[in-house]
């Protein structure tokens, strides 16, 4: 299969430099190999870069900080979302550099990620990981405080069939988010169900990958789509 | 049953061919036990699952014990293993008392070369260790260890048992069959009826419990098997084993660590496409349990909380067809039991059936003074009669998918009796039905005359709703392997 390869030859390019953490551009970047959507994600090394990425990607944008060291770029104040013309990007740029600075001096940075902005949406956690008994599973959630604080989560085994993959969906106590109330149509469970689908294959077929952490993911209304904004990939060690 | 002879050396084919017919012949007539002298050695590296009938269904079974040893309980342990065979067991037992007291007993395990497949090793855990390779040697093809051994004893053990397939260490409550009135256990007087229920039980206590329960209810049992600390047979090979046994209609599986999960959910997902298969649990807090909890149900087992809804819904999945919708009718001979089992209707998420307007008019006209909105109630004075006429016509209703038949003997003019004719009606019916005599002594008079009829019977009306929870489950499971549906959500939008 053409996908696997490329994703093998991916990760074997990566894990020449000896580190088992991807960064977020290079995480979507394997993801979307394996044609699960996500936003656009270049990195730009410098001021210069960035605004003439924007231009690329097509306002408005987003920056978040690329370095290995940091892991939650929101704690760092490292994320700049909404960006619409090129004096924002450049203020942008200089600004996520003094706070990550501020955060951790010594942090190697690469530089930012130029992004393509998204509407908000209702937001959902997608990972996988490698269970030591089962093997590779996938684990679903609500996004912000439902998994965070409630541990509203549901799991299922790779790879996992339609039914698995709705199952899950329909299991987290916090569901009723996702099927519309209060006058809010009901969000894409559908193409939430292919994302589902896809992580659990990708986790059965490249088990190289140890962990995948998706969070958020944009569902849109229904017939929309869905999109991993963020993503993590840990690789297995050895 | 006759398998084994596929495994034999190949003969010359007409010759096989009439020892087939000898055998059928045989079977026909009163059960004898059969002299049969196994030469064929095991093969040189037993593929997973061989040998797992000859625990269950061994061609000849020896105990070795040792009756004079000094450590703790293995001579008592050793003495009920040999009484319990020598109360039931209709096929052959050899005994070996290692030292030489008991009566009838070998001293040597050479006497019993070639004449059991299945070794009971009911001695303390240093002479187990010692005398497994002779044990080994004398050609069975299973062992299984009753005593419990630390990590590395463990190790020399799986060494020893070469070829030979091994159950435990630490099963010290065996393997019981009903139907050969096999039981290796080390526990006096477990022997549970006959009937369709297996259990597998990694913890000895925990088995035993479930045992002793399933005796108190009166409930059937097919195999029983105590898992033990698994050097060799595992969890998934029983389950495989138990998914082609005729005998067995619901396999049930106490566990708390899996061994391989992969291939467990494996061979759980081919048993339920045949038979439910219920689990439980322990290790609700860890996190991982999320983990065990998704696969079993990918694997469409039915998981329970404790040994008694374990049973209570196994006795329901043994006895009644699944439920093949959700909508359910309740007839009772009183109000306030019929709204409690309302009340758990809606806990399992079933529905309440809204009966066709003719069965409705059917009821109401040939019964006068029955409540035709579900529940139905009969009044006061219902007898077996009221009873038969409004089931036989409520189970007809196509809206109605299941039913629980409440029937309250004190305060109402019913008697236990009147419970047979009643069961007669529900002998027929293709529809699930539970029974619900709510109470202590009234429900204990109720299922002492169903206990031996398709009937299964509950003290409330929350257990019995479990049960038929339980039967809708197995019912989607049946449901979507003849007909794969499209999921709630795909369906909704």
């Amino acid at each position: 299969m053409a996908a696997k390869k490329k994703v093998l030859e991916f990760i074997s390019s990566i894990a020449g430099q000896k580190r088992r953490e991807l960064l977020e551009f290079e995480s979507k970047k394997l993801i979307s190999l394996w044609g699960i959507p996500t936003t656009r994600a270049e990195l730009a090394r410098d001021v210069g870069g960035a605004v003439k990425l924007a231009r690329e990607i097509k306002y408005p944008v987003v920056l978040k900080v690329a370095s290995p060291d940091i892991i939650h770029k929101s704690d760092a104040r490292g994320v700049k979302v909404g960006l619409s013309y090129e004096l924002e990007v450049k203020h942008a740029f200089e600004e996520i550099m003094a706070n990550v600075r501020a955060y951790k001096p010594n942090a190697n940075v690469l530089g930012v990620t130029v992004q393509e902005y998204l509407p908000p949406a209702r937001e959902v956690v997608v990972g996988t990981m490698q269970d030591k008994s089962f093997g590779p599973t996938v684990m679903f959630g609500l996004g912000g405080v439902w998994v965070e604080i409630m541990k509203d989560v549901s799991f299922r085994l790779a790879p996992l069939t339609r039914d698995d993959a709705f199952e899950m969906i329909e299991e987290v106590k916090g569901y009723s988010v996702l099927t519309g109330v209060r006058g809010k149509p009901p969000a894409d469970t559908e193409a939430l169900a292919d994302i589902l689908q896809k992580v659990g294959q990708l986790a059965v077929e490249v088990p190289e990958i140890a962990e995948m952490d998706l969070n958020p993911v944009f569902v849109f209304d229904k017939g929309k789509g869905a999109v991993a904004v963020d993503a993590r990939i840990i690789l297995r060690e050895g | 049953m006759f398998r084994f002879l596929k495994k034999k050396p190949p003969r010359k084919p007409k010759k096989r061919r009439v020892v087939v017919k000898k055998l059928k012949k045989l079977k026909a007539a009163p059960r004898k036990p059969r002299k049969l002298k196994i030469t064929r050695k095991p093969r040189a590296f037993p593929k997973k699952g061989d040998g797992v009938k000859a625990i269950f269904e061994p061609r000849g079974v020896v105990i070795i014990g040792a009756s004079g040893a000094k450590a703790g309980t293995a001579p008592a342990l050793f003495r009920s293993a040999v009484e319990n065979m020598s109360r039931t067991y209709k096929g052959k037992t050899h005994v070996i008392d290692l030292s030489g007291k008991m009566e009838g007993a070998f001293r040597d395990v050479k006497k019993v070369r070639g004449k059991a497949e299945l070794a009971v090793l009911a001695l303390p855990p240093s002479l187990a260790l010692k005398n497994i390779k002779k044990v080994v040697d004398a050609g069975v093809r299973a062992i299984i260890v009753c005593p419990s051994y630390e990590q590395e004893e463990r190790g020399e053990l799986s060494t020893a048992r070469g070829n030979v397939r091994v159950l435990g260490p630490n099963s010290a409550m065996g393997v019981i069959n009903t139907h050969t009135g096999m039981c290796t256990s080390l526990e006096r007087g477990m022997m549970p009826k006959r009937g369709g229920i297996a259990i597998v039980s990694q913890s000895n206590s925990v088995g035993a419990a479930v045992l002793d329960l399933a005796n108190n209810r009166g409930i059937g049992v097919s195999k029983f098997v105590s898992l033990g600390d698994r050097i060799d047979v595992d969890e998934a090979e029983l389950v495989n084993y138990l998914s082609k046994d005729k005998d067995t209609r619901v396999i049930c599986i106490g566990i708390g660590d899996i061994r391989d999960g992969r291939e467990f959910v494996d061979s759980l997902r081919a048993a339920t496409e045949k038979k439910p298969v219920v689990i439980l649990r322990a290790g609700i807090a860890q996190l991982e349990d999320k983990v065990y909890d998704a696969a079993f149900k990918q694997a469409r087992a039915i998981r329970v909380q404790d040994i008694e809804e374990m049973l209570d819904v196994a006795d329901a999945l043994a006895k009644q067809p699944p439920m093949m919708g959700d909508k359910i009718a309740i007839i009772s001979n009183a109000r306030g039991p019929a709204v409690l089992a309302l009340d758990a209707i809606h806990r399992e998420g079933l529905a309440l059936a809204k009966l066709a307007e003719k069965t409705a008019k059917v009821v109401s006209q040939r019964c006068p003074g029955t409540d035709v909105s579900n529940p139905i109630e009969l009044g006061v004075e219902a007898k077996a009669k009221q009873y038969e006429l409004v089931l036989k016509n409520v189970l007809a209703d196509p809206n109605v998918d299941g039913a629980v038949v409440i029937n309250m003997l004190k305060s109402r003019f019913l008697d236990a009796e009147d419970m047979r004719a009643i069961a007669e009606v529900l002998k027929k019916s293709k529809k699930p039905v539970v029974d619900v005599a709510m109470g202590g002594e009234g429900y204990v008079l109720v299922r002492d005359v169903l206990k031996d009829t398709n009937v299964p019977t509950y003290d409330s009306p929350e257990r019995a709703l479990r049960a038929l929870k339980a039967l809708r489950k197995y019912g989607r499971v049946k449901g979507k392997i003849e007909a794969p549906v499209v999921s709630k959500a795909a369906k909704k939008h």
